[in-house]
């Protein structure tokens, strides 16, 4: 036993091992996702979330420890956000198209997106702390972070908000599509990034350039809107402490 | 090298994010603000320069494992809000049907015609 965890401590001083854990993750959970006929209920990055927090807590490896090895990863989630600048390009003429019923959507759909889980929470009791937790929960993570430390609520427990939103927005997005007769893959892309986030994104990517490009569109908006906002509106409302 | 041309561009452009970010003091993201600039110098030059494509497009490809490291911490705080996690997920998830609805309904009636492509 001893000499398990000793091999544990060695292989955790480089960060190599949570790379390689998070790789074999991502790719397994590909792999099962592909071999499930890619159901939009459970998407890869939920399976693949999945394999690596059982990995983690099979090894006994403590996830603060984990997470320091894979910040060799989630550095490029910075020059990937940027790269999102390259499809909003390409689909630049498409956008201008739709200026004017974005530009009114937008605002309206942020901000609902945010308001109704907030009630609902509220009504149910939810404490400050948890509010202000999940209020950008429709938001992509580098901003979400921000927003919710300004409000003074968890960092953990507002990722685990995104998680689940971002998973859930999927198939709320072809249950309201099909039920909306919707199959223009702009409406929906950009439904996919309002709501879901970076997940809701990678999911439009899968769908078509297109739909991604709008995704990453909506995301972007609706990140800005609520970090310029939502602080000011929690201070209104005297939420802050 | 031109990928290795593209990554540095991507890199740059979101160090002068964080450079805005402190200049400004403006709630951003540095990457928002440093693919706003991207999508900006690409309309400006008209088309997209062989390096970048060749760094972006993997990295696009790969964003769903770069947030993995994140979203995995959720699993590690389950024990900490016992009694809570019914509220959180009835919210969480009843919200988002709700805005998914509002949003996609909002899109339909403004734009008219959902089969116009």
């Amino acid at each position: 036993m001893s000499n398990d965890s000793s091999l544990l401590a060695l292989l955790t001083t480089t960060p190599l091992f949570a790379v390689g854990l998070t790789l074999t993750a991502y790719l397994v959970g590909n792999g099962l996702f592909q071999r499930l006929k890619r159901p939009s209920w459970l998407p890869a990055i939920l399976i693949a979330a999945l394999l690596l927090a059982g990995a983690l807590a099979l090894i006994g490896l403590p996830y603060a420890t984990y997470q320091q090895g894979a910040t060799w990863l989630t550095v490029l989630l910075g020059p990937a956000t940027v790269a999102l600048g390259m499809p909003l390009y390409q689909q630049l003429p498409r956008i201008v198209e739709l200026w004017r019923p974005l530009a009114i959507c937008l605002p309206i759909a942020a901000a609902l997106a945010a308001f109704y889980s907030l009630a609902i929470a509220w009504l149910l009791g939810s404490s400050n702390t948890i509010l202000a937790s999940i209020a950008a929960k429709s938001v992509t993570a580098p901003i979400a972070i921000g927003i919710t430390e300004q409000l003074g609520g968890t960092v953990a427990l507002l990722l685990g908000a995104l998680l689940i939103t971002g998973v859930i927005t999927i198939p709320c997005v072809s249950l309201a599509a099909r039920f909306l007769h919707i199959d223009d893959e702009r409406l929906i892309g950009f439904a996919l990034g309002l709501n879901g986030h970076a997940i809701g994104t990678v999911r439009a990517f899968e769908l078509s350039p297109t739909a991604g490009a709008f995704a990453s569109l909506g995301m972007s908006l609706t990140g800005i809107f609520t970090a310029v906002l939502l602080p000011l509106a929690w201070r209104l409302l005297g939420m802050g402490g | 090298m031109p990928a290795l041309s593209g990554f540095l561009w991507l890199i740059s452009y979101w160090l002068i994010g964080e450079v805005v970010i402190h200049v400004t003091a403006l709630p951003i993201s540095s990457g928002v603000i440093g693919m706003l600039l991207l999508c900006v110098t690409l309309a400006i030059r008209g088309r997209v320069p062989g390096s970048i494509a060749a760094a972006a497009q993997p990295l696009i490809a790969l964003l769903a494992m770069l947030i993995m490291p994140g979203v995995v911490g959720v699993f590690f705080i389950i024990g900490e809000l016992a009694g809570q996690w019914s509220a959180i997920l009835i919210a969480l998830v009843l919200g988002t049907l709700l805005s998914v609805f509002t949003t996609l309904w909002l899109l339909k009636r403004l734009i008219g015609q959902s089969h116009v492509q």
